[in-house]
């Protein structure tokens, strides 16, 4: 039943182009929309797609060969969640009918690209959904045809085409040695030639191109200037799910499922996350603009989620992928807060606003529950996240990393809570007295998704039981 | 494997790594925009070239073919959204040099 969630995108798209466009344009918006909310129910409730069994049939008419664990539940269930923000973001920001048509088109597209991503077993067909991911992320990116938005753009492009090619030299090298292009069959031929130089090339460059993705520190360029410079909804999809998926999502099930944890990887993955926490902490202590802010911020929470796979152990693989789910859900909380503010007020410049909180009240209070959360203040989700990358860090015997994380969430906590002193505590500014709470399509995906966060921290134990114990499980598979 | 294919192997790995160092000095050095997209064309054709001699020595010339082919379509739908921006940016900038293009700091 899994192959349908490639393959409704996919007919979306067709259907959406084919000759009746002004029937199509009307009805586009619902049609993305309710493809969207299929996936989240087929995640949540597996046993309600009775007619599941006709979607296998045509599934094996094409030739679909995937598997479904529970990590890949857990990315489908965020993919489909904020996908589900950025359209109703999307549909709030602009009123034209053309606009919100390319928008639900392309966003199929990514989905079937992501959902492609998060499924497949097989390392050429893992090449094919990342390019189809990120060429739609580039024409979302430049969607509105600004002139920085064009730059962003350029920058992502340049340095994911390097990346792409790296990942390509290494899946040549791979074909050396397996002869296949499987995952299981890479991974047991990777054991048996153990030590060869080319080999361990072939390795160091993939890593290398999974870092470029997923916007670690040595190659974070483009990511606060492809996020800052993107439409608002387009920056909710980006830091919510797109570089997770092809970035973070790929490096877990690359490293889990052919790498293995051997003693170089551990420590390569170690280093790069805590410089990513570091740096990107501090970074965003120096930022002006709300969302570049965000942006140095996703990158210090992406090096919590790799330091956390990092220690290559079942609990450190549990708080990563934890953290991970938790990472989508507030940051796109916060980038939708910060659509709110720019829409309303016309600008993201934090010394040009303050006091909104009054004016802004569902706005203020769920930024302000998505700043905890990123900064881990118990009992919201991200405290129970970090608390176990933490512990395993600790664990596992890397006690020096476990205090850097705990230090560096010190700084979270403080370019967070001078973000919600600049823009929404404080005195009301003369010239934003005339501002008002943001449209329904601005408030109500924030209502959920803090519904999220609160709701996972407080039954936290009911989730763990459903989520983490089945993680451990797929250690090393 | 012969030790003929294995020379073979050799010619053709001297070559993608000449193919390799001439793409990414050409992304490197340039500072015009079309020039950083064909480093990135030769780099791509580097990869293309490394895979084929691959398939040849295993063996494997079906699978590497059917690779192939799936990485040039792929490769010209990139480098048509790349060159769409590209002549974005020059309708705001009149200028496709990179040192011009510097709005976004931090």
């Amino acid at each position: 039943m899994y192959s349908s969630l490639i393959l409704l995108p996919f007919f979306g798209v067709i259907v959406l182009n084919l000759p009746f466009r002004a029937l199509m344009k009307k009805c586009a918006f619902w049609l993305c929309l309710s493809i969207v909310l299929f996936q989240i129910c087929l995640i949540l409730f597996p046993q309600i797609c009775c007619f599941s069994d006709k979607l296998d049939a045509l599934g094996s008419f094409f030739k679909f060969d995937f598997a479904v664990d529970s990590l890949s539940r857990v990315m489908l269930f965020c993919i489909g969640i904020v996908l589900f923000t950025a359209l109703f973001v999307q549909r709030n920001n602009c009123e034209d009918e053309d606009k919100i048509f390319n928008f639900a088109n392309v966003s199929l597209l990514i989905l079937c690209g992501m959902n492609g991503v998060v499924m497949v077993k097989d390392i050429f067909s893992l090449y094919v959904f990342l390019e189809i991911t990120a060429v739609s992320s580039f024409i979302l990116i430049a969607f509105n045809k600004e002139s920085v938005a064009f730059e962003g753009a350029f920058k992502y492009i340049i340095l994911s085409a390097v990346a792409t090619v790296l990942m390509l030299a290494a899946i040549a090298l791979f074909l050396v040695i397996s002869g296949d292009t499987g995952f299981s069959a890479i991974s047991s031929a990777l054991k048996v030639s153990q030590g060869r130089f080319f080999i361990g090339f072939a390795v160091g460059i993939f890593l290398c191109a999974c870092f470029i993705k997923s916007g670690l520190v040595p190659f974070h360029g483009w990511v606060p200037d492809a996020y800052s410079s993107a439409p608002a909804s387009v920056s909710v999809l980006l830091a919510g799910v797109v570089t997770k998926t092809v970035g973070i999502y790929t490096l877990i099930r690359i490293v889990n499922s052919i790498f293995g944890f051997g003693d170089p990887i551990k420590h390569l993955l170690l280093a790069v996350g805590a410089i990513s926490i570091v740096v990107g902490a501090l970074a965003a202590l120096g930022q002006k603009d709300i969302k570049r802010m965000l942006a140095y911020s996703s990158i210090s929470q992406v090096g919590y989620i790799v330091i956390g796979l990092g220690t290559g152990t079942a609990l450190g693989l549990t708080g990563a992928i934890f953290h991970l789910f938790n990472h989508s859900i507030f940051k796109s909380l916060l980038f939708v807060n910060s659509a709110a503010v720019e829409s309303e007020t016309g600008t993201r410049d934090m010394d040009k606003l303050s006091g909104l909180a009054k004016k802004m009240p569902l706005t203020g209070i769920t930024s302000i529950l998505g700043s905890l959360s990123c900064a881990g203040i118990p009992p919201l989700a991200g405290f129970w996240s970090k608390l176990i990358i933490i512990i395993a860090l600790w664990v596992s015997g890397f006690r020096g990393y476990a205090i850097i994380a705990v230090l560096a969430s010190v700084l979270t906590l403080a370019y967070f809570l001078s973000w919600q002193r600049s823009v929404f505590f404080g005195i009301l500014k003369e010239d934003l007295a005339n501002v008002k709470e943001a449209g329904f399509g601005l408030v109500f995906p924030a209502l959920i998704l803090a519904v999220i966060i609160v709701g996972v921290g407080i039954f936290f134990p009911l989730f763990i039981n459903s989520f983490a114990l089945p993680i451990e499980n797929i250690l090393g598979g | 494997m012969s030790s003929e294919v294995i020379n073979l192997f050799f010619y053709y790995g001297f070559f993608v790594v000449m193919l390799f160092i001439i793409g990414i000095y050409c992304v490197l050095a340039t500072f015009n925009l079309i020039r950083a997209l064909i480093g990135l064309e030769i780099l791509i054709k580097a990869v293309t070239l490394l895979l084929i001699a691959v398939g040849y020595v295993t063996a494997h010339e079906a699978l590497a073919q059917s690779l192939v082919i799936t990485l040039i379509v792929i490769e010209a739908v990139v480098i048509t959204i790349s060159v769409g921006v590209v002549v974005g940016i020059h309708s705001y900038n009149k200028s496709l040099d990179v040192r011009k293009i510097r709005n976004l700091k931090g």
